[in-house]
């Protein structure tokens, strides 16, 4: 029998980041025992923490700890498999952490029960004092391991907020650990992860006028790709990051254009009176899709590449208004804004289907940004007015990252970094 | 000799994959990168310049959702800025397009645009010159009001002439 599996996290988190909470899980997660690592108590705490965080946030797992168990092992040999076959757990995860001044190193096991045996065997040289980091690829380890896909909890989201200044921010995909890119007096929008993670697009009004950036996140080094007279928006690098596609508005209007970063020529995919934005790399870059105006309201359109002087053709006709696509990483469908009756949602739709799906059901969401491993979509909500950050999983799992400072909004799901 | 320690090092190595064919063993370094904040305030203060006579130009026109035409009231606003400019030859303007919250953000960026480039072409059709006239967008960045509903959103959707 099917249930529906609602899952509430209370963590004893006081810092005043952003905030996890699971408001709804999966069906049939998989039933996971975390055995608090042994060593140092307050790391193993940490990690036990975050760790389980996670998971959670995932949405495909229940997670049992220790007070939840029959048995505490903390060695391979102490596993009494029955005392967690009773309690219908699918895997046991234990493992221990060193730490000195200079190092920190963990070592875990995954056990699958039901076969009684051990399936993993892991170990990860930390750096001192950055213990979220460490967890985090513990997390894509356990995950990796249980599910088969690569997790994303070491991976990182850009996000833009609005206190007393604009700023762009990049934190863990938990929302923790979160630092300053970019402060600002004037706006900051569309901010693009390069396809290596290191750099980053978008646009900002200190000139007065909407241009477009490229700034190197380690060395804070900038640059104003285009230098003219005209407005440039909506930023997006090619999948091997040799080009960044970009809105000029050269004639008055929005018209989509592709810069080589390297010779810096500039090459126009598009012409037509109607708004062109928004474009977007298909994941080996063979198209891009984009937002036009073209039949009277927004709707989505691809133009191939391979193909001089292709044609765009349009991709979605359900409502009237569907625009901000992203492909998902395996190239089975698009993610975007939909409209339906007064409220904007976030809808999938797989290209072998000819419905789209809606994934939420709030009033005003968007700017969706998918995971690398295509499980994720992250997107921007208004709660009584106030812009937060949520998520939601393809197997139907949904969280929050609330913030407790200023409006949080369009973030941007980096690629792999582990 | 050497043949059989061979096959030895085969028997040996398919032991291991055997035993190990159900476990994965993995080894790793947490990277971290290093992150740099950068502060920048605006270079340009808004064109907004109560000393000069721009003042006696200065309106807003508004428009209906996801549309840059104009109306007849936006109409009755920009032939009194028309007369401004054409008492005061010279007053340079800057026309900020704006759009409400709803839609996309860059989506929204083209939309108050377009707004902008409306109020612009009409001014030019009454023979405002071009270059007196600088168009812009924010799109839904700068809301006159916040809220949301409609009362709000129709002041949002606006082209600021200033």
């Amino acid at each position: 029998m099917k249930k529906l599996f609602f899952l509430f996290l209370f963590s004893n988190i006081t810092s005043s980041e952003l905030i996890l909470e699971i408001t709804q899980g999966t069906e049939d997660p998989y039933r996971v025992a975390i055995v608090k690592f042994d060593g140092d108590m307050d790391i193993a705490n940490n990690l036990d923490q975050i760790i389980k965080n996670n998971l959670v946030r995932t949405g495909e797992f229940a997670i049992f700890d220790n007070e939840d168990l029959l048995s505490i092992p903390k060695d391979e040999n102490e596993i009494v498999f029955n005392d967690f076959k009773i309690l219908n757990i699918d895997y046991l995860i234990i493992g221990n952490v060193l730490s000195d001044k200079s190092n920190i190193t963990a070592e875990y096991k995954v056990f699958d029960i039901k076969r009684g045996s051990k399936v993993r065997s892991s170990t990860v040289y930390g750096i001192p004092n950055k213990n979220r980091q460490l967890a985090h690829y513990i997390s894509d380890g356990i995950y990796e391991e249980i599910t088969g896909i690569k997790g994303v909890a070491s991976t990182k989201v850009l996000y833009i907020t609005e206190d007393d200044y604009y700023k762009l921010v990049v934190a863990d995909a938990d929302g923790k650990n979160e630092q300053t890119l970019l402060e600002s007096t004037e706006p900051i929008i569309s901010p693009a992860w390069s396809p290596d993670s290191k750099k980053v697009a978008y646009v900002s009004f200190e000139t007065g006028m909407a241009k477009v950036f490229v700034q190197d996140i380690a060395s804070g080094k900038r640059e104003l790709v285009i230098q003219n007279s005209t407005q440039i928006s909506s930023p997006s690098w090619s999948p091997d990051g040799k080009f960044l596609s970009l809105t000029m508005y050269q004639d008055g209007n929005a018209e989509i254009y592709i810069l080589n970063l390297k010779n810096r020529n500039l090459t126009r995919l598009t012409k037509h009176y109607a708004i062109d934005t928004e474009s977007t790399w298909s994941p080996k870059g063979a198209k891009i899709m984009f937002t036009s105006g073209r039949s009277g309201s927004p709707q989505l359109y691809e133009i191939d590449l391979r193909k001089s002087n292709a044609t765009p053709k349009r991709i979605t006709f359900e409502g009237n208004y569907n625009a901000k696509g992203s492909y998902l990483p395996n190239n089975e469908g698009i993610v975007f804004v939909h409209r339906a009756d007064t409220s904007f949602q976030i809808a999938l739709k797989y290209f072998d289907e000819s419905f789209i799906r809606p994934l939420t059901t709030s009033q005003l969401d968007e700017s969706p940004s998918i995971s690398p491993n295509g499980n994720v979509i992250v997107y921007a909500i208004k709660d009584e007015g106030m812009g937060l950050l949520s998520g939601v999983t393809l197997s139907g799992a949904k969280f929050r990252l609330p913030a407790t400072e200023g409006a949080v909004r369009e973030p941007a799901w980096s690629g792999f970094l582990r | 000799m050497f043949i059989l320690r061979n096959k030895l090092n085969f028997l040996v190595v398919v032991i291991f994959i055997a035993s190990c064919s159900s476990m994965n063993v993995t080894e790793e370094n947490v990277y971290s990168a290093d992150v740099s904040t950068v502060k920048v305030s605006s270079s340009k203060s808004e064109n907004i310049n109560y000393d000069s006579k721009a003042v006696f130009a200065n309106a807003t026109v508004y428009f209906d959702f996801d549309k840059s035409t104009l109306t007849s009231k936006s109409i009755q606003t920009l032939k009194s800025a028309v007369n401004a400019l054409n008492d005061n030859s010279a007053i340079q303007i800057t026309l900020s397009g704006h759009a409400d919250e709803r839609g996309t953000r860059e989506y929204n960026l083209a939309l108050g645009q377009r707004r902008a480039e409306a109020v612009s072409d009409y001014l030019t059709l009454n023979g405002i010159s071009k270059n007196r006239i600088t168009v812009k967008s924010y799109g839904e960045e700068k809301p006159a009001v916040y809220g949301q509903d409609e009362m709000s959103y129709s002041k949002n959707r606006r082209v600021e002439i200033n």
